[in-house]
């Protein structure tokens, strides 16, 4: 499989519920063994888009194709989907719930055993295996949901707020997991409200509001896309420097470093030579980018 | 197809895997049992002869007692009590009369005592010593004149409360002095049986084929099925809309539906949950079955049995088809509304008219016992929602002509078709909507447009 294969294609999806309309005119692509950050204020759309793509719902205009087949029931079983608000049988054992689950997507007892057995010895919780959900910590139960969601294998991994309810240790545990699905070429779809997390862990990200597309793309374009060519500078002297137009747009002193606006089609390396040139003596020169927060707030705060 | 086996196994196991199910299971045929078998194998339990002295002043008396006491004319008495009671006493039945009979007969032996020239004041206090020696268990004083005035026949027992032997004695007794009057008075006692031979009123129906049909036990046995199907119909659509509602409470509905249809979903629900109660209904039926096969073998409780409707295995199949039917009619309701309310009290309070409905169709099976081929009978018998609690009871105490039966399974399939259509719809919605309870022209809504 290659990286320029879609697993996923939405293409120009709508939903409505009466006179709502949940999502208009969406599309975006998901490449293979690539992690996809599916971003977006609460309500924006994005529980619905992701129940149209697990074939939970059907879209009223516009197609989603798996696969490179149009979404049909029996794909459901190459998805693993992790949904936000997700819970467990209270009286049952985990085992007998995991069981279930697996035969659900179609795994065969005796492998899902196997699996059952090899995930609850990686998450610590072997000795679990008959207890029932009731015994558990919530994060213990987080755990166990997320081996329901991977027990068949999937090809694509869904997982809204995967994160939320887990301590640190198993925020990182979780992410190696992650790392390990991505490593094996299968895609993953991540939805959170952790900008932070998003930057760290996706390599393509889509961000949507009141159910339409804002932004998408790889990490690094919409980035570069949202660069406004800003510096910051800690130095000493070079003051004289920052009066040509040529280079800089705008210099804003702060208390203990200046942010410089440059001029357009300005060269930073350009400036940092006439800076050296002038004799500062620089202790910071640095190119600032957006956070994903600073462009996640810029976006949706405009849109209002 | 596979899904839905999963779906189907999973519910079941929820069920009959829990000790409740066992416990609901079991305790029903061991209450039954409790009150029926334990009763008939502690009286059948012989106790010890009762060691008698017999003493006859008149000396006319004794020989008649000991002859009524015997093996042979206490069988025959009780063989002939249970002919009155039971019109046709199978073979086995008979032998265990008889049996039975010898049992009781078997509890007396006649000690011998001479009684001749001592005083009755005498005779009682060597008896009362005799007693207290435990030498004898009881001793009968038979006055010399049983006709005077002041006759007096004294009995004593160590084992007062010995009313099986008491009760004999006191028969054997009482028939002796009535055949010594007779005798006195040359009257044969034969035609004095004859004449005062009590009037037999049998009540029996007759039903469309002329065949006879004992009506006493009918309404019993009518009454205690439809009683049955309404409990387990209740409790198995409750059942239902807990597991509705406790996958829509928990969230486990998103994920379920992201790996199986709704549809495939809710039917494998119905369909888990209604064969652990057709388990339970079938061992219910099995101790019933065995329950009266293990008491009609015993003598005494056979008079009793004898007048229930005779269960063909035909019957059998029509009450499960029915409860079946009826399953999945108020079933599909309650697995509706499960997935209109957000919390159980909340389907409590919603699934009261089907509740209601349920228990007009078992009120209805009392006008059906009363007159089985009255008009009323008929409508209600084919109705769906009413005919899997009226018609069962229609068919125990007057099987309806075929047609009627299959029309009634016709008209309830339709029912369920139409129902677990508009429940999956609802299902499918319903179950994704958290927070709160959907109102009716919302589901409305849904109906359209799912």
């Amino acid at each position: 499989m290659g990286n320029s294969e879609a697993t996923l294609r939405v293409d120009n999806v709508t939903k409505r519920f009466g006179d709502f309309t949940a999502v208009e005119g969406l599309s975006f692509d998901v490449r293979a063994g690539r992690v996809f950050g599916f971003l977006g204020p609460n309500g924006a759309g994005k529980t619905t888009t992701i129940r149209m793509i697990v074939g939970i719902t059907a879209p009223d205009e516009g197609k989603i194709e798996l696969f490179g087949e149009r979404m049909s029931p029996k794909m459901q079983d190459r998805i693993g989907y992790l949904p936000e608000e997700r819970g467990l049988y209270k009286k049952m054992k985990i085992v007998d719930q995991l069981r279930y689950f697996a035969a659900l997507k179609d795994v065969p007892q005796s492998v899902a055993d196997k699996r059952i057995d090899k995930w609850l010895e990686r998450m610590n919780l072997a000795e679990w295996k008959n207890k029932k959900t009731t015994d558990l910590s919530k994060g213990m139960q987080q755990k166990i949901q997320f081996i329901s969601t991977v027990l068949h294998d999937p090809d694509l991994l869904i997982l809204d707020e995967p994160f939320s309810g887990l301590d640190p240790v198993n925020v990182e545990f979780m992410i190696d997991v992650m790392s390990e699905f991505k490593s094996q070429d299968k895609t993953i779809i991540f939805s959170t409200h952790l900008m932070e997390t998003a930057e760290r862990l996706c390599n393509d990200i889509l961000l949507i509001n009141k159910s339409k597309k804002v932004i998408s793309g790889s990490l690094r374009e919409v980035k570069a896309s949202y660069g406004k060519n800003l510096i910051a500078l800690r130095a000493v002297g070079g003051e004289a420097m920052l009066g040509d137009r040529s280079l800089v747009a705008k210099a804003t002193e702060h208390s203990d470093e200046i942010e410089i606006e440059l001029a357009e089609n300005a060269d930073p390396q350009a400036l940092l030579k006439k800076l050296i040139e002038s004799g500062a003596n620089i202790s910071k020169f640095e190119k600032v980018e957006p956070s994903l927060n600073d462009i996640f707030i810029d976006q949706i705060g405009g849109v209002k | 197809m596979r899904k839905f086996l999963a779906v189907v196994k999973h519910e079941y196991k929820k069920i009959v895997y829990k000790w409740t199910f066992l416990l609901g299971t079991l305790l029903f045929p061991l209450i039954g049992a409790c009150f029926a078998v334990i009763p008939a194998i502690i009286f059948s339990i012989k106790g010890e002869p009762t060691r008698i002295v017999i003493v006859d002043q008149g000396n006319k008396i004794s020989s008649r007692v000991r002859e009524n006491l015997s093996v042979d004319k206490i069988a025959a008495k009780a063989e002939q009590a249970a002919k009155d009671a039971i019109k046709d006493l199978n073979a086995s039945q008979n032998e265990r009369v008889k049996q039975s009979s010898k049992q009781m007969a078997e509890g007396f032996i006649f000690v011998n005592y001479d009684a001749a020239g001592k005083s009755p004041e005498q005779i009682r206090t060597e008896l009362t010593a005799k007693a207290v020696a435990d030498e004898i268990d009881a001793y009968l004083l038979v006055p010399g004149n049983i006709d005077a005035a002041d006759a007096k026949f004294e009995f004593l027992s160590r084992k007062a409360g010995d009313f099986v032997a008491g009760d004999l004695l006191k028969d054997a007794l009482n028939d002796a002095v009535r055949s010594q009057r007779l005798a006195d008075a040359n009257i044969d006692e034969k035609i004095v049986s004859s004449l005062g031979k009590r009037v037999n009123i049998d009540t029996k129906s007759i039903d469309e084929t002329g065949r006879e049909k004992n009506s006493d036990m009918l309404l019993a046995a009518s009454f205690v099925i439809g009683l049955m199907i309404y409990i387990t119909l209740a409790i198995y659509g409750q059942v239902i809309m807990g597991a509705v509602v406790e996958e829509k409470e928990t969230r486990i509905a998103e994920i379920l539906f992201s790996s199986a249809r709704p549809f495939t979903l809710m039917l494998g629900k119905l369909v888990g949950v209604g064969l652990a109660g057709l388990t339970q209904m079938s061992i219910w039926i099995a101790s019933v079955v065995a329950l009266v096969a293990f008491l009609s073998m015993q003598a005494d409780m056979s008079q009793m049995f004898a007048g229930l409707p005779h269960l063909t295995p035909l019957m059998i199949g029509y009450f499960l088809l029915f409860f079946l039917l009826g399953y999945f009619i108020y079933a599909s309701f309650y697995a509706l509304v499960g997935s209109m309310v957000t919390t159980v009290q909340e389907g409590g309070q919603f699934s009261l008219p089907v509740t209601m409905i349920l228990l007009v169709g078992f009120y209805f099976c009392f006008a059906v016992i009363r007159d089985p081929n009255s008009n009323l009978s008929f409508w209600v018998s084919i109705a769906p929602f009413l005919a899997p609690l009226a018609m069962p009871v229609r068919i125990i105490a007057e099987t309806p002509p075929f047609w009627q039966i299959a029309l009634s399974v016709a008209l309830n399939l339709l029912a369920i078709a139409g129902l677990v259509w508009l429940a999956s719809r609802v299902y499918r919605v319903g179950m994704l909507m958290y927070g709160k309870r959907a109102t009716i022209p919302e589901v409305l809504k849904w109906i359209r447009q799912a």
